[in-house]
């Protein structure tokens, strides 16, 4: 009896409270499964070919043309598009054309404005003015067809640590409708006998391949890459443009950023030199190098007072640019007319040259002659 | 063959956050150190005290509930005049008196018959464990001695009935605490997330929020889910602490409680910038909730405290849990603890849905 206070309202369970909490739940599952049906079938319809390939047996095998991009069309365009933080102009007016099965590379220092240019692209930012068209559709508007569409890798991209390569690239996977198989991205990526490590534990060229795999785990058909090599030695990095080459090959179009000038210049079709938000020049590397009115560059240190005008006035001299450290960037023609005279000028000013370095024309210069500075500071 | 993004996902977070052992077992340890430490060495319930049994009725079948008292293992029971036993218990030397009045045999033939109790509320472990035994002593008395008739009742001046130990009132707080402590991790978790740039990354994939907080919950709740069997296990096990209730109450207050957790991990997500904040914010949370939230020790909070406790998620929690694993309570019971866990959740998660940025 002395039980009898708590077991009296023990008993009444009440089936309606369970009822109401099991049709909740059903409801909740039952409206996601609509929502992801619905719109499945609206982007199927509306991509019109084949949604019903889900397993794509090798990157180059499937076939998604979307039928609003027209052959020739750009598979990207940015047409002057801005971004402003506040006062800041991150991005100034930038228009870009990317071409199908093309290399682009965005060449400029840190805080030129690359990432954010890349970031809205990938939709991780809106721009404030100018419009973007991805494949044929407007960014803004057709983002979740876009995002099927496209691969990305982020710029010092960090991955899930407790995850193995092989978990990693199947969370990847589950979310696109277009799925590579596993097996096919570990062989590309030379991933094999790491795909049951932890990503914690690889080393710096395994996660720069993993991420790349990561991008690709749709069959994208534009790649987008935020300074995919910084920090890699150069061993990887070699390995590094291996890959992206035979994306190239099997008809993909990158776009990448980069402040290596070699990578650039080795590695991309064309090239838009950015700085300061702005585009400063666009073209294949080889033509950007050209275009410069000299051939090489002499770059030197004085030890003794040189006046700007006399080194303007030595012979095939094109210009002259003065760095922070008093050192001089002197554009030539022809190297051995102007360095015979420089010699000469500065024993008859009494200077020693206390460095001197030359070297033939390069993306760096386009960007020097342009900006007056280095690439990398 | 396709398995929905969600699923997926939901398996490869809990990989995740099986790895990280630290995650799930501090907590596990935190609540068995804690049954082992009150369970074995403490033991509140094991401290002998001194009980009066005051026989008015002088009778055999009272001689025989007298009797009952003194076979309890830690009880000094005496038996000294009435005037001489209140004394003592004004002066503290008493948990309890027990009084047999008069006509307490004839009153059995009757049907019922009361008890009168004091116990000295001066030391409310001593108390409780005092209403224990005279509680324990007299059912077992009505079932052996007179199974066939009512029995006797205690009378009203001893409250609290209830057949609870204190290892009984501890382990439903233990599992409360430890959904509490896994759950809240969700918050911090997805700040690490933001600051490794991996939401950044998930956003610009197909990925939906809602898809993703999902797979979360999923995996959260389950791992929560595992922990809680395995408290309940430990305490019915080594301690024989029974479940009263419905396993499906007990589980509807489990994922409720998971709910609950689980968006006020989300909210703190999304008012803090870095991991280090996110903990410091949770622990700033929590600690409070589990002393605040009758997590370890039953507390009756003074009047300018009450509505905060009340509104403290983790009190409803470990409320509904204990009306369920110690006193086998009903939706009447527990329908409105259920509604504020519901509430919590619901607010969390649409705050954080609100919130939402993968930046």
């Amino acid at each position: 009896m002395s039980h009898v206070v708590t077991f009296d309202r023990a008993r009444r369970q009440s089936p309606i409270a369970l009822a109401l909490s099991v049709l909740i739940s059903l409801s909740v599952t039952f409206r996601n499964q609509m929502v992801r049906a619905v719109s499945g079938v609206r982007s199927a319809a509306a991509r019109g070919s084949s949604a019903a390939a889900p397993e794509a047996a090798a990157l180059a095998t499937t076939k998604r043309e979307p039928e609003r991009l027209h052959e020739g069309d750009p598979v990207l365009a940015l047409d002057s598009v801005v971004k402003r933080y506040g006062a800041l102009v991150a991005v100034n007016a930038v228009s870009i054309e990317v071409n199908r099965g093309e290399i682009f590379g965005i060449l400029g220092p840190n805080g030129a404005g690359k990432t954010t240019t890349l970031e809205m692209i990938e939709g991780l930012r809106a721009p404030d003015d100018g419009c973007i068209t991805i494949l044929g559709m407007p960014a803004q508007r057709q983002r979740r067809r876009i995002q099927q569409l496209i691969g990305v890798q982020l710029q010092s991209q960090t991955l899930w640590q407790e995850l193995t390569v092989e978990e990693t690239l199947r969370a990847f996977r589950t979310l696109f409708k277009n799925r590579v198989s596993v097996e096919t991205l570990l062989d590309r990526f030379a991933l094999r006998e790491k795909r049951r490590s932890l990503v914690g534990g690889l080393s710096g060229g395994q996660k720069q391949r993993l991420a790349l795999a990561c991008a690709v785990v749709n069959d994208p058909e534009l790649i987008l890459l935020d300074e995919p090599t910084t920090g890699l030695d150069p061993q990887a990095r070699l390995v590094f443009w291996d890959l992206i080459l035979d994306m190239k090959a099997d008809g993909k179009t990158i776009v990448l950023t980069t402040h290596y000038m070699e990578e650039a210049a080795q590695l991309c079709d064309r090239v838009a030199v950015m700085d300061k938000a702005r585009i400063i020049a666009m073209g294949t590397p080889r033509e950007l190098v050209r275009e410069l009115e000299f051939d090489n560059t002499i770059e030197c240190l004085f030890d003794g007072d040189i006046d700007q005008e006399s080194l303007l006035a030595l012979p095939e001299v094109t210009g002259l640019r003065e760095q922070a450290d008093g050192s001089h960037f002197i554009f030539t023609k022809d190297v051995a007319r102007s360095m015979a005279a420089l010699i000469g000028l500065a024993e008859h000013k009494g200077a020693t040259i206390a460095n001197l370095q030359v070297r033939s024309a390069t993306l760096e210069d386009v960007f020097i002659s342009f900006t007056g500075r280095r690439l990398r500071d | 063959m396709k398995q929905p993004a969600v699923i997926e996902l939901a398996i490869l977070q809990g990989k995740m956050l099986a790895r990280n052992v630290s995650f799930w077992s501090v907590s596990l340890l935190i609540a068995g150190l804690s049954m082992l430490v009150f369970g074995y060495l403490f033991k509140p319930d094991a401290r002998p005290f001194s009980l009066a049994v005051i026989d008015e009725d002088a009778t055999q079948t009272s001689q025989s509930l007298t009797a009952a008292f003194e076979g309890v293992e830690n009880v000094t029971v005496s038996t000294r005049s009435r005037g001489e036993e209140m004394q003592r218990f004004q002066d503290g030397k008493l948990g309890a008196v027990v009084i047999l009045p008069h006509g307490f045999e004839a009153g059995l033939t009757h049907g019922q018959t009361p008890v009168e109790a004091y116990f000295d509320a001066s030391d409310p472990v001593r108390a409780s464990l005092a209403q224990t035994t005279v509680a324990g002593v007299i059912e077992k008395f009505n079932q052996q001695a007179i199974p066939d008739r009512a029995g006797a009742v205690i009378d009203s001046r001893s409250q609290g009935t209830k057949h609870v130990r204190f290892i009984d009132f501890l382990t439903p707080g233990m599992v409360g605490m430890t959904i509490m402590w896994t759950n809240l991790v969700v918050g911090a978790l997805m700040i690490t997330w933001r600051e490794q740039g991996i939401l950044r990354r998930l956003g610009t994939t197909p990925l939906r929020p809602s898809t993703l907080i999902a797979a979360q919950a999923i995996s959260f709740a389950s791992i929560s889910i595992v922990q809680s069997a395995i408290v309940l296990g430990m305490g019915a096990l080594l301690f024989g602490v029974e479940l009263h209730g419905s396993l499906v109450f007990l589980s509807i207050t489990v994922f409720l409680g998971i709910m609950a957790m689980l968006g006020i991990g989300y909210a703190i997500s999304s008012f803090t910038r870095t991991t280090p904040s996110a903990h410091a914010v949770g622990q700033l949370v929590a600690f409070p909730m589990m002393f605040l939230g009758r997590s370890y020790f039953p507390m009756d909070p003074p009047g300018f405290m009450r509505p905060v406790v009340n509104a403290i998620p983790l009190s409803h929690l470990n409320d509904a849990l204990r009306e369920v694993v110690n006193y086998g309570g009903g939706f009447g019971d527990i329908g409105v603890h259920w509604l504020f866990l519901l509430a919590w959740a619901a607010a969390g998660f649409i705050a954080s849905s609100l919130l939402f940025r993968w930046q």
